[in-house]
């Protein structure tokens, strides 16, 4: 049995150990997992950057300059996803057909650089649904809550009925209620894409879409520690080429292009001959001095980045009027943190973590009802459930602060927007019955009722007690159109405190009959 | 025997008598009929904690075990409808359900199932509420109340006049005896929340209660042919203002009451009567109530029934 090299033994170890959690965290129906494992996900790069944590983007840059980009094997759940894909994918398969299936290729610089300055630059522009797209994070995050999710909660639900015949109630059934046609379809995709990428070019997709890869190839370029090649040692058999999932070691030229390199380590497990080493560039041999790489890709990018940073402005205005991002009319109700609608559009890279852990099952994903905007972007869905009055959820796990972390007394006061009442449709007056769920279930009793006919009582709303919570529309019982829904505030207002009332003293000494 | 001792032995045993009670004989004598004391229809305690007003009541009515037989699966239905914290009166009160289930268990039931469709998201509301914590300790299973999964059995209510049919939840259909242990709370829907409005948390579909005239589909409800074996009344605390949630304290009155009655309609009728002495409420405002006595489900005439008042 071949020895596998110890930093490919710690790569996979740290793999897991951040993999692991993540993964668990998103399936993480019966909230076992505490809130603050989202950490994990606030280290992700573009997160990091749009959460406005500079310092931890800079780090994360900083480890890169290091070590190379051990980030997109380790850190990035897309790329040990894709590891795990490449893994199913080799079994039962011959050496030359599975683990050392791939051979050196030139990187597609142009397209990879292009594609990152146009992302970059529609994201500053304020169009993120490109960032959103490829983004490795938001992209796992997707797969996992609209395609791992439902599979683990229907292994569950199987399990249930079984307990629950025996009369054990640890596990319960559940309704996977969070996924709509537009998340599942963005999931399907992404995941489709990576299982055919994987499949045919290893890590094809972190050397051409990913954003972050890209990022990360322009300082893991001139990474300090480095795979290199020891002239002496190496037969030139290529076995560390075909086992390179990033096709970037050329063994006939002794080259590893670093900017592409995962630092999988690999190459180091399957050379026989200790040829290759990681190891600080100053430690390099003279004669083993690998080629510098070569600069004009570094032109490529600076060039396309400023052309394309000058042009973001008018690329995102005619973008903007194309992709009809101000044509809509309704507007979504965001939940309270977001501040406001356009802030949470800029920020929010639609990972859906908030979506898997809101405990009322309240956020949904969009599809295009808002507009391509707004897409795949988790709204308040006010169907048949609401925000609960006392969690803040939500805010907690965001890991880009497009959801803001509130206090449980600024949520309480947060205005997401305000219930409006139809009275020619309530059940009230129109059927002349009582009815009051929608009061019923008011935290604040914005929404209480007055009299109305004879005994009858009818809801009222105080704009001012209002959150937004959604609790009138969510079981008002009226259809096709509901007699009361809430109207989103483009910008989050401030809601009046309940007044504090005081107890009156009732003494009873009798029972009254 | 000597004159003396005769004497004195009479006076001990005269001593004895006269510090003995003939209550029984005396109202036997007073009334002129000898009666085997008759269990009352209606029990109503005042002034004690929910496990003892339980006790005093289960006491009147003849003791758990004419509720409960030996092997029996039984199910105790609380409301436990909101996210709130026993304090806040939004639901029952977790010590009488714990002091319940012990009842039931030392009578020998095989099984004692707590559960409720609450309204608020169920785990927040079976945590905050301490039911979900009291029915753990008190040896009793609490199960999951808010998938349709659970409510699988559909029953038809041929005597319904709204309501035809509900789906209801399984541990219920399954259960030999249920008992309906709601707390009395104003309700801005049913303007008051008790015995009848209980049987809310028992259905799947609660919109079509809303749709189709709210206080019928409540007397319809409690029309299906497994009825309670008792209605065991909460009114430890009691929401008067802003029910059925609450906002506050403020709308909590601590007036430490129990009432139970075989007799649904004279429960509620008796509840609303006690609650009246905090907030005044008509019975036709509560006119599920009275739609419940139209189909012969019990009686508001709390003249008519046997009425034991029981104050500590």
């Amino acid at each position: 049995m071949k020895k596998i090299h110890f930093l490919k033994v710690l790569r996979v170890i740290l793999a897991i150990l951040f993999f692991g959690p993540m993964l668990v965290f998103f399936l993480d129906f019966t909230d076992v997992l505490p809130d603050a494992t989202h950490r994990l996900m606030e280290v992700q790069l573009i997160p990091a950057i749009l959460g406005g944590m500079y310092v931890l983007a800079g780090g994360l840059l900083l480890l890169t300059w290091v070590f190379g980009r051990i980030y997109c094997s380790v850190i990035c759940p897309a790329g040990v996803l894709q590891d795990i894909i490449n893994r199913i994918f080799c079994i039962g398969k011959k050496k030359g057909k599975g683990i050392y299936r791939f051979g050196h290729r030139k990187p597609l610089n142009w397209f990879r650089y292009v594609l990152l300055g146009v992302i970059a630059a529609l994201t500053v522009a304020g169009i993120t649904e490109f960032c959103l797209l490829l983004d490795p994070y938001s992209s796992f995050g997707r797969i996992a809550a609209n395609l791992f999710r439902p599979v683990a909660i229907w292994g569950n639900n199987l399990l249930a009925v079984v307990l629950n015949k025996m009369g054990n109630y640890t596990l319960y059934h559940i309704s996977i209620t969070s996924i709509t046609t537009a998340s599942l379809l963005a999931a399907g995709v992404i995941c489709l894409l990576f299982i055919i990428m994987v499949s045919w070019r290893g890590r094809l997709f972190c050397n051409s879409l990913c954003p972050v890869g890209a990022l990360l190839s322009v300082v893991s370029r001139y990474s300090l520690f480095r795979i290199c090649f020891n002239h002496d040692n190496c037969n030139q058999c290529t076995t560390c080429e075909r086992a390179c999932k990033a096709e970037a070691i050329h063994s006939k030229q002794m080259e590893v292009d670093m900017s592409r390199c995962i630092n999988c380590f690999n190459c180091l497990s399957s050379c026989k001959k200790k040829a290759l080493t990681y190891k600080p560039s100053f430690l390099r041999n003279a004669e083993a001095t690998v080629v510098a790489p070569p600069p004009k890709s570094r032109r490529t990018f600076l060039a396309t980045s400023v052309a394309v940073a000058a042009s973001a402005p008018i690329v995102a205005l005619h973008a903007q009027k194309l992709l009809g991002l101000h044509a809509t009319q309704r507007l979504p109700v965001t939940p309270p943190g977001s501040y406001n609608i356009e802030r949470f559009k800029d920020k929010c890279t639609a990972c859906h973590l908030c979506v898997t852990q809101c405990p009322s099952h309240v956020l949904l994903p969009s599809g295009f009802e808002y507009g391509f905007g707004y897409l795949l972007r988790p709204r308040m869905a006010y169907i048949d459930s609401y925000c609960n009055y006392e969690c803040t959820v939500c805010s907690d796990v965001c890991p880009t602060g497009a959801i803001e972390p509130l206090t449980v007394e600024a949520k309480k006061t947060t205005q997401i927007g305000i219930a409006q009442f139809f009275e020619d449709l309530c059940v009230v007056s129109v059927k002349d019955q009582d009815c009051g769920a929608c009061s019923e279930h008011c935290p604040t009793q914005a929404v209480h009722m007055v009299p109305y006919k004879g005994t009858l009582t009818i809801p009222k709303v105080e704009p001012e007690l209002c959150v937004g919570c959604g609790g009138c529309e969510s079981i008002c019982p009226v259809r096709p159109e509901r007699a009361i829904i809430i109207i989103a505030h483009p910008e989050h207002q401030l809601a009046e405190k309940p007044k504090e009332e005081e107890a009156i003293k009732v003494d009873v000494n009798e029972f009254g009959f | 025997m000597k004159r003396r001792d005769f004497l004195r032995n009479s006076m001990i045993a005269g001593g004895a008598a006269m510090s003995l009670h003939f209550e029984g004989l005396q109202a036997a004598l007073s009334t002129n009929t000898v009666q085997v004391e008759k269990a009352p229809d209606l029990v109503a305690v005042m002034g004690g904690e929910p496990e003892v007003m339980l006790e005093k009541a289960l006491e009147a009515l003849g003791g758990i075990g004419n509720f409960v037989k030996k092997g029996q699966k039984v199910v105790i239905k609380p409301n436990i409808g909101w996210d709130r914290t026993p304090e806040l009166a939004g639901n029952t009160n977790p010590k009488l359900i714990s002091a319940l289930i012990k009842k039931c268990l030392s009578a020998g039931a095989q099984k004692v199932t707590v559960f409720d469709h609450t309204c608020d998201n169920w785990q927040k509301c079976y945590a905050s509420s301490g039911i979900e914590a009291a029915v753990k300790a008190a040896g009793g299973t609490i199960v999951p109340g808010n998938d349709e999964q659970y409510y699988s059995r559909e029953i038809t209510l041929p005597q319904g006049v709204s309501l035809k049919k509900a789906k209801i939840h399984e541990a219920i259909d399954d259960a030999d005896v249920w008992f309906n242990v709601p707390i009395l709370k104003n309700h801005g829907g049913a303007k008051l929340s008790c015995a009848m409005k209980n049987y809310m948390g028992v259905v799947w579909d609660r919109r079509i209660f809303h749709q189709s005239d709210l206080q019928q589909c409540i007397a319809d409800i409690c029309t299906w042919t497994k009825k309670p074996v008792l209605n065991i009344v909460d009114a430890y605390r009691i929401m008067h203002q802003n029910g059925p949630q609450g906002k506050s304290a403020a709308d909590v009155s601590t007036v430490k009451s129990l009432i139970a009655s075989t007799n649904i309609v004279a429960a509620d009728a008796a509840a609303l009567r006690f609650f009246n002495q905090v907030k005044a409420l008509e019975l036709d405002a509560v006119s599920h109530i009275g739609k419940g006595e139209a189909l012969k489900l019990g009686t508001t005439n709390l003249d008519s029934i046997n009425i034991k008042r029981i104050k500590l």
